[in-house]
């Protein structure tokens, strides 16, 4: 059944697709093919592809607990706020609360978790920023 | 032999112990930003460009530091492939494929010494390939109009079925998506934006490395989270390391593999827009066609050696079009072109008539640095295996913000970060439906060389779309890649079946 | 950086050139970064580069220039970049050159004109080559665009910009001046940039290349390409001079493509005076002669003020033969 869902969902990408290929502005002036032509042809391929795994789906995969898909969207929000973060509370704060929690939620205790975090970003600092040379966020403090 | 001698005052010029150090130095910082997610060979060499500038290295010792880096960082690639089944960078990852299943056989050792030799073996035969060959295979390189192009991709397309699973609608599915991914962005040649929906951050398309890092990395991690609770402990298991030398049967086994690999990968390497990523898959996609009993994908020393020989083989053969043509065959190569045209060196057929000092210098470099990395890499495997001893929960910590640093020290982008956050969830949405990532990485790196040649192609044919399979060469690459996509389809079942009666035999060894 | 501030005056005061900037002096680039809007081996490549490093040769600059490449768009990539993402970035200058103006004259960059940016300078001028292949039958200019008079199909011009660009557009100019009354069927391939053109022309899969000279020249001297016409309205100095103009060839085309640099538009005033004067300092040096002569650039020297209005001048006279020759409503 998944695969099924998985099927009707590329056909309906790939319907977006064409229809975004569609709406492409064309220049004054274009090649012999112009921009919409090859975008249409992958999106037939997408479209046959989806077709035949929707006729012939494989074995269905073991999908997670709703508890455990929370957790896994969970730490999507927390990345999320991470990025979000970075440029302004600086590299090794944000840092350490990213990994912390990642950290936890993996089966950390409290201070093994900020141990781990703690270590990950100076660690990150010193070769990405101090051996490196890369200009990582630089929150308040320069850091 | 003028070759020889010319070959052995590049070695005067590079053997100082200023150079030497460099060149340690280069293998050492390449290796590692190899094996760090999101580092990878282009972007390590660009790193250190401000280093060579701010040492005031004159042109030599700059091209022995930033070449060291680049075939470190070839070798480097495959640590985290083989340890973590996260391709340190693009070319290594079809490393993954059978280099993950390795270690997790307790052959982490055996898999990073014999990927060791395989990338050694690829780039010393590169090199000297290199040296003899370079005005002859530009010719090669010249046979290759935009008709030419069009079907070399398709043919790596057309080989990607049988690579990475068992079902071609999904690998046909992954590869659609990677193209159609690729096409975002600002088109190279009308200058209109595409499926941008007037998002500026779109305009110069998606990088890979982000599509890369979020694909493998993160969902990684995503798929520890998920199986930390019921059945983490089986995943915790004690992963044994088993020995760190391959046994010599191994070897003899991976032998010639290897070598079919070099000359593959040099080729692809040579011809300017194929890349390395494009040697090591045709490497390991060739590789299994030939001598697969159905042990690759499953941790045949073989599907290790054939992609690392393949890459950095193509990492040589790179440097070809880059030195004769002054046309970069790689991402990398464009950055060291661009060393060099700030070295005031202008790269281009009188390059080895005007600058030969240069040239030899930087091909004498170029083996210090591949025996330097053989010395370095052989004894630090029991080194690297400690990796795989780090429990999951400290370990995916640390891969997912070093993920989220090399994207972000490139690019300074928070933009790009939420990207490769939403590459992450649909990675683990795409394991859990079995549809291989590699063509979708595959699909992203070639896209826009792929509509730019056919274009090309037809608007030089007024319109003719059967321009495409108008040339010899044209023609036998689209009769391999029909090959390679109908005959798996046709003898797939004969080929399993047989596959299954040859599995314990060759498993044995 | 307080400590660098004081070397660098020292440096503008030494050399005497700070005319034009009072409050200069108090401002330093703490990263310079100069975007190059395509890939390495191109003239905006080629630009910012040669112009990083002469820089800091010269200590006016004491650290080197961070040379980013954002390819895409015929340059659009960067300039969106700029205007929407780095506006207000001080540190930052942008190469630039007539195909930049070309695109703006065009509307080309979707939602950008060139007021969104400051024109800093000008660092010289290179003028268009059309070239063939060594073994090529043609020889002049007239011969090549009289068989795309009778077979427009017959000949494939190659060039480093996109459809409808500055390499593109100085074909144009060039057959319009020889009478082909629809200059859009020019047949005209659009490669990643002038590199890659070059190459496609030495493997036949094209009978014509459209380019700058710097783009050109390796591939002269090595006797793989033959320059038809040089787009100057008179022949240039030193060892170009042996290639023949269009112009002298009946042709009244010209098609000189000026580099230089724009900044973001939200740079402050100070860094945009210590800028415009670095990059004047620089072109007044002895070195960047010879590197304009060792590329076969022809002089021009424009800065501030005066550059951005030859920018908006000459984004009205593209604009103007577009129209002429009929690739604009």
């Amino acid at each position: 059944m998944s695969d099924r869902i998985f099927g009707v969902v590329g056909l309906l990408l790939a319907a977006f697709y064409i229809w975004a290929a569609l709406i492409i502005e064309e220049s004054f002036l274009s090649d012999a093919v112009g921009p919409k032509a090859f975008p249409i042809i992958i999106a037939c391929v997408l479209a046959l592809a989806s077709i035949v795994i929707a006729l012939k789906p494989d074995p269905e995969p073991v999908w997670p607990s709703l508890g455990r898909l929370a957790e896994i969207l969970a730490a999507a929000v927390v990345m999320f706020l991470y990025s979000m973060l970075l440029p302004e509370i600086g590299f090794i704060f944000a840092t350490i609360f990213a990994a912390s929690y990642l950290a936890w939620r993996l089966g950390s205790t409290f201070i093994g978790s900020v141990l781990t975090g703690v270590g990950t970003s100076v660690g990150i600092y010193v070769i990405f920023h101090l051996v490196l040379g890369l200009s990582l966020a630089r929150g308040p403090f320069g850091f | 032999m003028e070759t020889l001698s010319s070959l052995a005052d590049g070695f005067a010029i590079a053997i100082t112990w200023q150079n030497m150090l460099l060149a340690l130095l280069g293998c050492f910082l390449g290796t590692v930003m190899g094996a760090l997610p999101g580092l990878g060979p282009s972007n390590g060499v660009a790193i250190l460009i401000p280093l060579a500038f701010t040492l005031g290295l004159g042109a030599t010792p700059s091209l022995i530091l930033l070449t060291s880096v680049y075939y470190g960082a070839m070798y480097g690639g495959r640590i985290s492939s083989i340890l973590l089944n996260i391709p340190g960078d693009e070319p290594a990852m079809m490393t993954c494929l059978d280099g993950y299943p390795m270690a997790q056989k307790g052959q982490a050792g055996e898999a990073l010494a014999i990927s060791g030799i395989a990338s050694f073996v690829g780039s010393f035969f590169a090199t000297w390939g290199l040296i003899f060959l370079a005005p002859q295979l530009v010719k090669i390189a010249l046979l290759f109009g935009p008709a030419e192009y069009f079907a070399l991709f398709a043919l790596a397309f057309a080989t990607l079925g049988g690579v990475s699973s068992t079902n071609q609608a999904k690998s046909a599915f992954a590869a659609a998506l990677g193209l159609g991914l690729a096409m975002i962005g600002v088109d190279t040649q009308t200058g209109v934006p595409r499926f941008t929906f007037g998002e500026v951050h779109l305009y110069d398309g998606l990088d890979f490395l982000v599509a890369i890092v979020g694909l493998f990395a993160l969902s990684e991690v995503f798929i520890f989270l998920e199986h930390r609770h019921g059945n983490a402990d089986a995943a915790d298991k004690k992963i044994t390391i088993g020995r760190l030398t391959p046994p010599m049967s191994m070897i003899k086994q991976c032998t010639p593999t290897m070598l079919r690999s070099t000359f593959l990968g040099f080729l692809a390497g040579v011809l300017p827009g194929a890349g390395a990523s494009l040697g090591s898959f045709i490497s390991y996609s060739m590789e299994k066609k030939l001598v697969d009993k159905g042990t690759f994908g499953k941790g045949d020393p073989r599907g290790v050696a054939a992609p690392e020989a393949g890459n950095n083989a193509a990492a040589g053969g790179a440097l070809v079009p880059m030195l004769a043509l002054g046309v970069p065959g790689s991402g990398t190569t464009a950055v060291l072109l661009a060393v060099l045209l700030s070295l005031n060196i202008t790269p281009g057929p009188l390059l080895f008539t005007q600058n030969p000092d240069v040239v030899w210098g930087l091909i004498a470099a170029l083996f210090i640095a591949n025996f330097m990395l053989l010395a370095m890499n052989i004894p630090m495997v029991g080194l690297f295996t400690r990796i795989l001893m780090v429990p999951p929960k400290v370990l995916m910590p640390v891969v997912a913000m070093v993920s989220f640093v090399g994207i972000y020290g490139i690019s300074g982008s928070t933009f790009d970060l939420q990207v490769m956050i939403g590459f992450g969830l649909l990675g683990w949405v795409l394991r859990k439906f079995d549809v291989p990532l590699v063509p979708i990485i595959l699909g992203t790196l070639l896209g826009n060389a792929m509509e730019s040649n056919m274009r090309r192609a037809i608007t030089i044919d007024d319109g003719n779309w059967g321009t495409l399979v108008d040339s010899p060469l044209a023609l036998g690459l689209w009769a391999i890649a029909i090959i390679g996509f109908i005959l798996p389809v046709l003898v797939g079942k004969m080929i399993k079946s047989k596959m299954r009666r040859d599995d314990e035999s060759s498993l044995s060894d | 950086m307080t400590i660098t501030t004081p070397r660098l005056t020292l440096a503008a005061a030494f050399l005497g050139l700070s005319a034009l900037t009072a409050g200069a002096q108090g401002f330093t680039p703490e990263n310079p970064e100069c975007i190059a809007p395509a890939n390495p081996g191109g003239g905006w490549d080629f630009t910012c580069r040669q112009v990083g490093k002469e820089l800091q040769d010269l200590g006016l600059l004491d650290k080197t220039v961070q040379v980013v490449n954002l390819a895409g768009g015929g340059g659009g990539v960067a300039y969106a970049e700029v205007v929407n993402k780095r506006n207000d970035d001080n540190d930052l200058i942008v190469a630039a050159s007539s195909a930049t103006a070309t695109r703006l004259a065009q509307g080309a960059y979707p939602g950008n004109t060139m007021d969104q940016v400051r024109w800093l300078a000008s660092v010289g001028a290179d003028y268009g080559v059309i070239a063939v292949a060594a073994d090529s039958e043609i020889e002049t200019l007239p011969q090549m665009l009289d068989i795309m008079k009778n077979d427009p199909t017959a000949i494939s011009v190659a060039g480093g910009s996109a459809v409808g660009g500055w390499d593109h557009l100085k074909v144009l100019i060039a057959a319009n001046a020889y009478g082909i009354e629809d200059v859009r069927t020019v047949k005209y391939i659009a490669f990643d940039g002038g590199g890659e053109a070059v190459t496609q022309l030495l493997a036949g899969s094209v009978q014509a290349f459209t380019g700058d000279i710097s783009e050109a020249k390796g591939f002269v001297d090595s006797g793989d390409i033959k320059v038809i016409a040089v787009l100057a309205p008179e022949r240039l100095d030193g060892e170009f001079s042996k290639f023949p103009t269009a112009k002298e060839q009946g042709v009244d085309a010209v098609g000189a493509n000026w580099r230089g640099f724009y900044a973001p538009g939200g740079m402050s005033d100070e860094a945009y005076d210590a800028w415009v004067d670095k990059i004047a300092t620089l072109y007044a040096s002895d070195e960047w002669k010879a590197t304009m002569a060792a590329n076969g650039m022809a002089p021009l020297d424009l800065q501030g003020a005066e550059f951005q209005a030859f920018v908006a001048a000459s984004v009205q006279q593209i604009q103007d033969i577009s129209k002429e020759i009929g690739i604009i409503k």
